[in-house]
This record gives C-alpha cells, structure tokens and sequence, in this order.
C-alpha cells in the first residue's frame, strides 16, 4: 500500500507492506536506523518515536498506520552536526552507557520537555516509565533531563532521587 | 515481518458491519493495536485480514450529556480519555484508571474499547467501568446492542462479542456523575506493570459497588451496595464476587488479603469525605 508521513520534516512516499511494522519500515525502508528495535512488544520502549506530537512504541504500530503521519525520531535531533541540547546533556552527565536506549529515552524526555519545560524528579521519572535502560540505573538519565531543562545543581548538591 | 494478513480500513461503519459480516472469523479488529500487535509478533495469532477501525469518525469520540451520561468510542485512548474535561469533572475514576494503564506509549495508543475487548481478568479499565455501572454497545449488520458490563466478560479473553460485531461505544450512566471514588492497583514494580489486583469504588446517594480486577476468570463488581453499607457488608459483597487463583505473579492468599485491604483504605477514605471529586 502506497503511504506518505513526514519524519523529521522530510516527505517520504513508499510502497509499504501491509505486514511491516512501523519501526521496521522507519529502518529497513527508509535506513532511519537511529531508532531501535528491543523487544518489539511495547515493554521496553527503545522503538520510541514520536508520532503526531505523541510518543508510541513503533513496534506496535503498521507501517500503513501510519500513512499521512508525522513523526520525529533520533535523526532529527543534531542539526548540521552539532547535537541537540538535550543530546549534549546526556552526553555531558553520563546518561548514555551502551546507548541502546538512547533514541527512545531522547524521544521521551523531548515529549516531556515539550510539555513541561521544568519536569520534576518524579516527573520525569514517570515520563520515562516506557522507556528501560539496563546500564545506568536511571540517576544519570534523570540528572540529564534535569539539566537540559536548567534545573541541575552542582553535583555536590544533587538530591539523589 | 508479521505473518501476511490483508489490511482494510473502512471509513463508514456500514462499510465496517458488511465486511465483518462477509469475513466473520477471519477477520480481526485492529483499533490501538497494543495488544494485537503483541498477539501476532509472538505468533499467538495469525489473521487473514485487519480492520483497522481508525478511520471511522464517530467512533473516536468522548461524548457527555446530561440524559444518557458518558460515551466513550471505541478507538477513543487513554490519553484523550484522561485529558478529557468531562471525564475529569464527572467520572474522575475513569482518567485516574486510565492513567494506571501501561506508560506513556501504551496509553496514547490503547484504547478504552480494546481494552475492553481484550478482557483479560486484569483489564484497568475493567473495575473502574464496571463500579461505575457502565454498558458496551455492540453493533453489526443485524443491529445494535447494549450490554451491561457485568454480563459482557464472560471468562478470561472471552466476552459475548460475536464474530460478526464491533464494540463501538462503552456507556457511563448518568446517575453515576460526580459519584465518590477511589481506586488502588497493586503493582510489583513502580513502572508500568500488570496489575496484581485493582480495587475501584464508586459510591453515589443511591448506591455503591466495588469493581476488582484481577481476582477472578475476569473483571468483577460486586451486586448494587446501599450507599450506607457498612464496611463489613462492603467486604462481605466484595468477598462474594472474587475467587482468586495463585499464579506467576501473586498468590491467592495474598491477593484476598490485600483486596480486603484496599477496600478498608478505599472505604475509609470515602468516609472521611476525602474521596478526590
């Protein structure tokens, strides 16, 4: 079935199979690999996108679901490439180990900080309930959502949460 | 890749009724997908075809009127649920079990209705809906149906929805409006995780009922409780309507013991008038 959707503000028209998913067709059909598959029955939340200005697990989405959508994923992030502000913090507080998470924790602290420019702790913990990281433990994740949103104190005065 | 199936996406429910009559048994509803799309990436089904009932207008909308209550569509999430201003003055239980659901990409993506047609014994939406008295109307080339909540899970998974009809819409009545609530779910995790057991509560100046999920082959309500039952009554009703199983996730033990706390806590809650209204 022929689709059209926008990602990262770029039109895309595609012959998409009625039995591909979403996140597969973002990274077979149009080699958007940013985003990654984990387990691929909306546990984990590393496929998360954005999709109409809401997150979602691309996993558990059709690609033809998504015709006339727009979406935003990793790739849109760095511009001409320097990374986002939201990038450069979890890059500055250590919120990335082996990055399998990343894009979909990117995703979903960008959905929160749209919303609520100054998340709380609790917060930005429920934002990224979705979202599982197995390296970090959440701390530096978290430390990086609150400083990409101005809100870090010196680490000497960091709450832990 | 999934299995192959053909994918339809009818934008009348006329056109809907006619291929889910043509295709009965073969063809699957798709709406959210959060719990189809699991379904067929483990194998555990294999549809020839999907109808994807998005595109249908009316059946996305949250509706409130002072004659017939509250009308959820079917492919109505629980996100739109939650935000929705009527839902929060009047049936705030139904945003706050909307809310217990999943995280943040599940819940703008599952719908009310799904969850519904779901049916597994711990469905969210499930004890809320059924303290609160509610109907799921069910259409099809033959006609539309109501059917109260209560009578509509049959066993787990299974629910009296035949082959050839679509939940199109789940009904809130009115005399339920601004009723006092409360609701517990007890999870093993802080995160998004299945519910243990849930217990909602609505009461009104008429009556009350305690919908518990997870405590029986499906979602359970306990029969219409005078508003000024006791506590005692309220657990001896609540006692009647679950019959629980141990299994991987808690024991049969455990879950009577804190389904009969929750309805302490609950209760004593609505007592002290401290119910969020």
């Amino acid at each position: 079935m022929k689709i059209s959707l926008k990602v990262n503000g770029r039109k895309y028209t595609r012959d998409a199979s009625e039995s591909k998913n979403l996140l597969h067709f973002i990274r077979e059909d149009l080699g958007l690999t940013g985003t990654k598959e984990g387990c691929g029955a909306g546990e984990c939340g590393a496929c998360t996108i954005i999709m109409n200005g809401r997150t979602v697990n691309s996993c558990l989405i059709l690609a033809v679901e998504a015709d006339g959508a727009e979406i935003e994923t990793i790739e849109g992030e760095a511009k001409n490439g320097k990374l986002s502000k939201l990038q450069q913090a979890f890059q500055k507080n250590h919120a990335v180990q082996c990055g399998f998470c990343t894009p979909g924790m990117i995703m979903s602290a960008k959905a929160l900080l749209q919303k609520n420019a100054k998340p709380s702790v609790e917060e930005i913990k429920a934002a990224i309930e979705g979202n599982f990281c197995r390296c970090t433990g959440y701390q530096q994740i978290i430390e990086a959502v609150q400083d990409a949103s101005g809100q870090l104190k010196k680490k000497g005065e960091l709450k832990r949460a | 890749m999934l299995q192959e199936f053909s994918y339809q996406a009818p934008t009348t429910l006329k056109d809907l009724y006619s291929l889910l009559k043509k295709r009965a048994g073969k063809a699957v509803i798709l709406a959210g997908g959060t719990d189809l799309m699991v379904e067929m990436h483990n194998n555990w089904i294999a549809p020839e075809m999907l109808v994807d009932i998005k595109k249908i207008r009316e059946l996305g909308e949250i509706k409130f009127s002072r004659k017939e209550g509250l009308s959820i569509g079917a492919t109505v999430v629980c996100t739109e649920l939650i935000k929705d201003k009527n839902v929060q003055k009047y049936y705030p239980l139904l945003a706050d079990a909307a809310h217990r659901i999943g995280s943040h990409q599940l819940r703008n993506r599952a719908t009310i209705g799904g969850n519904l047609c779901t049916a597994s014994p711990c469905a969210d939406m499930g004890c809320s809906l059924l303290a609160l008295g509610a109907s799921v109307e069910l259409g099809s080339a033959d006609g539309v149906r109501i059917v109260a909540l209560k009578d509509y899970f049959t066993g787990p998974k299974k629910t009296q929805i035949q082959k050839h009809e679509v939940l199109q819409r789940i009904i809130v009545p009115i005399d339920m409006a601004n009723a006092e609530w409360g609701m517990r779910k007890l999870k093993r995790i802080k995160g998004h995780d299945l519910a243990l057991i849930s217990v909602a509560m609505a009461r009104t100046a008429g009556v009350m009922r305690v919908g518990i999920g997870s405590c029986a082959p499906t979602p359970v309500v306990t029969v219409d409780l005078p508003a000024s039952a006791s506590l005692d009554k309220v657990k001896e009703a609540t006692f009647k309507a679950v019959s629980p199983i141990d299994d991987v996730r808690a024991s049969k033990e455990y879950r009577l013991f804190m389904t009969g706390e929750y309805v302490e806590s609950v209760y004593a809650e609505l007592t002290r008038g401290r119910s969020r209204k």
